[in-house]
């Protein structure tokens, strides 16, 4: 896809979103169908789980959400999510007469977005399209941080890198939206829509400053561009540092080189030698705890980082996010699957997906296998880097929703306009990322884009209404244990489960 | 014929209010009723036909599961009863709704009696429904045949 035609489909987003329905009742199914098409979705139905999983496996790319029955003969409506969410990486949302909580907590436990209750009625089918958003806003964050370059500064804390990645992406986002789906933070002033072309010049003007000599004043003078200011320049800059930043600690972080040379073989690009296979700390990501459960579950790591995944030391499958040093489930188990959406990662399409998916627990290394790195030009590959990045960054602008740590946490009530729920349900998905180490620092007041640490999902949930809180004690199960696809990860769940 | 079209869309309120106050309809069906326009005229009329479809076969496989001589699976008529809730729920059919849920309590208690009578209760119950809607539908074919337009009714 290319990214035109990608910013393209988001100009109409969720209008012709699509969406595959499973439901072996023929009556729910047409009414389901009938509804959705309603809402102005592009809708497949089949009455079968295996028909399903192969319409998803026949091309990854299909549909951009399931929405699946929990009861069905032939297939368990949870283990079809969960094979969904392993191998296409797509939202899935459960329906069931069933209200029992305790199925909605298994649906949750095993990956999905959203749990409905039968009869569905069409409100709640016309915001099912914040998951898609929600996920590719994650895959979006994903990428720009595989795609940032590092400084070679292993110090960085994950959490800033995190921080900056998801300004960047936030940033980028809005800045997309902003004219494509009317802002979500309206409240916000006009912001500098950073296009290929404005950060190219960026990158050329920090490239030839340098980028340790980068200052905003600089950069601007040499982009000369009209009605950028300073502080334009020096929110990007900002980001594009943390981006760096993130890059190299999750390079560091990574035990072998594979990825490295899995990144540069995709793009072509030399590589990114900097990263020092220095071990990672926990703290390298943001989060730790939190969020890798959400990896195999979200599935968006899944297809941001495909190539940290296999170089991370066991417990940082998922980009490096690790949970509290608890075992991860094997790679294998991580759906490798580049992306489900291709929009995030225009540069990542064909190339990566195949080594990616072929060699589940190793990608093939096909270059530098050394641990430690020549040096390059940093420029050169900053470059190249942050055009991913930013490819990835304005090619995929779909808003996403983060939940402002513990003080804005009522904000996004407010934040998000055109959609409730969607605020409501805050980016769990995405915010896994950058989960609890995330407080402070990341104080980006982009409209939805808030990062919820455990605390405040935990407080949210407590205080917002019962089907909100429903929402969030999911999502934030969700981002706060490991994929309950690996079986072996129960008890952590069940531990993860007392912070709620 | 507008007195004619006018008498039987007056008979088609009444006997649609009705129909919502003997509890044989709820809020689910107007939803349903709402999703049939222009580009899907018979959507009411196509979905009741697929859950009357559905009703037989559920109602079959709990006869069926009940039927057994020896031990009884109770969760295999619980998976009927819960998919017909399912359905019954999403066309607005209350009464079998409602006779499922009490219906699933029996399986639940793996109450034999229970089960069974409920099974009966809800087959009368469907049956009936089905006469109704038909009387319903057959009243929206008359109106049009008279050159008239069917009312939307409006439930309080």
């Amino acid at each position: 896809m290319t990214v035109e035609h990608d910013i393209e489909a988001m100009d109409q987003f969720p209008v012709g979103m699509r969406v595959l329905a499973v439901d072996d009742d023929q009556t729910c199914l047409r009414i389901l169908e009938t509804l959705l098409h309603r809402c102005q979705y592009h809708v497949t139905t089949t009455d079968k789980a295996q028909t399903a999983l192969e319409l998803l496996r026949e091309n990854k790319n299909k549909f951009d959400l399931v929405i699946s029955d929990v009861d069905m003969p032939d297939m368990d409506g949870f283990k079809l999510l969960e094979r969904v969410g392993l191998e296409m990486d797509s939202p899935v949302i459960m329906l069931s007469a069933h209200s029992d909580p305790k199925y909605v907590m298994k649906g949750v436990k095993h990956g999905a977005c959203d749990y409905m209750l039968k009869p569905v009625r069409i409100e709640e089918l016309k915001n099912i399209w914040q998951h898609v958003v929600r996920k590719s806003k994650f895959k979006k964050m994903k990428s720009i941080v595989t795609n940032g370059e590092s400084e070679g500064n292993s110090d960085q804390n994950g959490v800033r890198a995190n921080r900056k990645r998801k300004d960047q992406s936030e940033e980028e986002d809005e800045d997309e939206e902003e004219e494509e789906e009317q802002e979500r933070g309206n409240e916000k002033k006009p912001r500098v829509i950073w296009t290929r072309e404005l950060h190219n010049k960026f990158l050329a003007a920090v490239d030839h400053v340098g980028v340790k000599n980068a200052v905003p004043k600089k950069i601007l003078e040499l982009m000369n561009v009209d009605n950028l200011t300073r502080e334009n320049v020096g929110s990007h800059l900002q980001k594009f540092r943390l981006a760096l930043k993130k890059i190299n600690n999750e390079a560091n972080m990574a035990a072998a080189n594979s990825h490295f040379t899995q990144m540069s073989s995709l793009k072509g690009l030399g590589s990114f030698h900097h990263y020092r296979p220095t071990p990672l700390g926990s703290s390298q990501f943001h989060g730790g705890a939190a969020t890798m459960r959400h990896y195999p579950s979200n599935r968006t790591f899944a297809g941001m980082f495909p190539h940290f995944k296999s170089s991370l030391p066991r417990n940082h499958n998922d980009g490096g996010y690790m949970l509290q040093g608890k075992p991860f489930p094997s790679l294998e188990t991580l759906h490798i699957t580049n992306n489900n959406n291709n929009k995030a990662f225009p540069s990542f399409t064909s190339p990566q997906s195949s080594p990616l998916v072929a060699s589940s627990n190793h990608l093939v290394l096909e270059g530098h296998q050394q641990s430690s790195f020549p040096s390059f030009s940093p420029h050169l590959e900053i470059n190249k880097r942050l055009e991913d990045w930013s490819n990835a960054v304005y090619s995929n602008n779909i808003p996403q929703s983060n939940v402002h740590s513990k003080p804005d946490a009522l904000e996004w009530n407010m934040d998000t306009t055109k959609t409730t729920s969607f605020c409501r349900d805050t980016d769990f998905g995405s915010s896994n990322a950058a989960q609890a180490d995330f407080l402070d620092p990341f104080q980006m007041k982009q409209q939805h884009e808030n990062i919820l640490d455990p605390m405040t999902v935990a407080e949210l949930s407590r205080s917002s209404s019962a089907d909100e809180g429903l929402f969030m004690g999911q999502q934030k199960l969700e981002n706060n244990f490991m994929a309950s696809d690996a079986g072996s990860l129960d008890d952590i769940v069940n531990s993860m489960m007392t912070q709620v | 014929m507008d007195a004619l079209v006018a008498q039987l869309q007056m008979q088609y309120r009444n006997y649609t209010v009705s129909l919502y106050q003997q509890g044989f309809l709820d809020d689910q069906f107007t939803e349903l009723k709402k999703l049939q326009d222009d580009a899907s005229p018979d959507f009411v009329a196509e979905v009741l036909s697929l859950f009357f479809e559905d009703c037989v076969k559920l109602i079959g496989n709990m006869a069926r599961a009940l039927d057994q001589t020896g031990t009884v699976d109770f969760s295999q008529v619980g998976a009927s009863v819960h998919q017909l809730k399912g359905s019954s729920s999403s066309v607005g059919a209350k009464r079998v709704k409602g006779l499922c849920i009490t219906f699933k309590e029996y399986c639940e208690a793996n109450n034999y009696e229970g089960c069974v009578r409920c099974l009966q209760q809800v087959d009368i119950e469907f049956k009936a429904l089905q006469t109704k809607l038909q009387d319903m539908f057959n009243l929206e074919k008359q109106i049009i045949q008279a050159g008239g337009k069917v009312p939307q009714v409006d439930i309080n």
